[in-house]
């Protein structure tokens, strides 16, 4: 009898975490909307980049995978107070990011981080890659491919180029699986970016090393 | 006479590819990152600390000593094909055949030169 009092109990915990969990994801699609931030970063997948214009033509990153990418917990904290990602302005060589992302308040932030959460791809299997420094993976981040060329992280005398998104904290940023899922299958996520595909060139055992690799950086 | 006119000018148009690969958009997109925007070597991820200076597009005499067959292969395979640093991508699964055709084409536009043959 106890068992099944506590197996209730539980259960209906659970159904009401998840119930608020719910709300709290519609109450963030709807400031997600009031605040606009759909103007400069789509929501809804696919991809609808066809050509480089159409890339040029984005304010702002596409989140139609966001919950895929990020990590909660940083996503709920950088929407209060963003912190330039890109040294440069979002499709920009000469323009420095202006660090002018607009803020959101503590309830709205958690809201919007519970809506985009929702906003997930099939192709990022969880659990696969986790935190690890992998020599290969350095050897291949650092020295084999020129991801340092374009991304920052956080070396010892060259840091890496200011065209990519900043990798200094990409373990506390990135979902590890994701950084896995997105040099697998590129196109997929971004159809046109200054990024090279890598898929045919790194095989999966690399793509796994930089990825683990890349979730140290903190 | 201005029928047949009409249908010969529909016909090209028609056999024209529907997006001609734009050299110099290309360009922009991903090669000024590293080699700027005027081909220079000086694009924003080149800084103090860059481990190696991207080529400079606008010295004519280094770029004569290239063929355009030379300039394909490390487009398409990266730095390492020439024994140069593996900074340079490979962007053979990135670029169409006539896309990188395309940025052959531009780069022989910003060096003024026609390269070895």
């Amino acid at each position: 009898m106890r068992r099944t009092t506590t197996t209730v109990f539980f259960a209906a915990a659970l159904a009401l975490a998840s119930g608020i969990a719910r709300a709290d994801a519609a109450a963030g699609a709807k400031t997600y909307q009031a605040k606009k931030c759909q103007d400069c970063h789509y929501a809804d997948g696919p991809a609808r980049e066809k050509t480089l214009a159409d890339q040029l033509a984005k304010k702002g990153p596409e989140l139609w995978y966001a919950g895929s990418k990020f990590r909660k917990e940083w996503l709920g904290k950088w929407l209060q107070d963003p912190k330039p990602i890109r040294a440069l302005k979002y499709n920009s060589l000469t323009e420095k990011n202006p660090g002018n992302h607009p803020k959101l308040a503590a309830t709205e932030a958690t809201d919007v981080a519970d809506f985009l959460m929702t906003k997930t791809s099939p192709l990022v299997k969880d659990g696969v890659v986790k935190p690890k420094a992998n020599p290969k993976g350095r050897l291949v981040f650092t020295k084999n491919m020129p991801c340092s060329g374009c991304h920052q992280f956080p070396g010892q005398k060259f840091t890496g180029g200011l065209n990519g998104p900043s990798l200094t904290q990409a373990g506390e940023r990135l979902n590890p699986d994701w950084i896995l899922a997105y040099l697998k299958d590129t196109r997929t996520f971004k159809p046109l970016r200054q990024m090279p595909v890598f898929a045919g060139i790194l095989n999966e055992q690399d793509m796994v090393a930089v990825a683990e690799f890349v979730a140290t950086f903190k | 006479m201005l029928r047949f006119f009409i249908a010969t000018v529909l016909a090209l148009f028609c056999a024209a590819p529907a997006f001609a690969a734009d050299g110099e958009q290309l360009y922009k997109f991903y090669c000024a990152q590293c080699h700027g925007l005027q081909g220079k070597g000086d694009g924003p991820n080149v800084t103090k600390d860059f481990p190696v200076d991207p080529r400079n597009f606008t010295k004519a005499d280094e770029m004569n000593k290239l063929s355009d067959a030379d300039i394909r292969n490390v487009i398409l395979d990266g730095g390492p094909v020439a024994n140069k640093s593996p900074m340079m991508p490979p962007w053979s699964k990135t670029l169409a055949k006539d896309e990188v055709d395309a940025l052959v084409k531009h780069l022989r536009s910003i060096c003024k030169c026609k390269g070895k043959t």
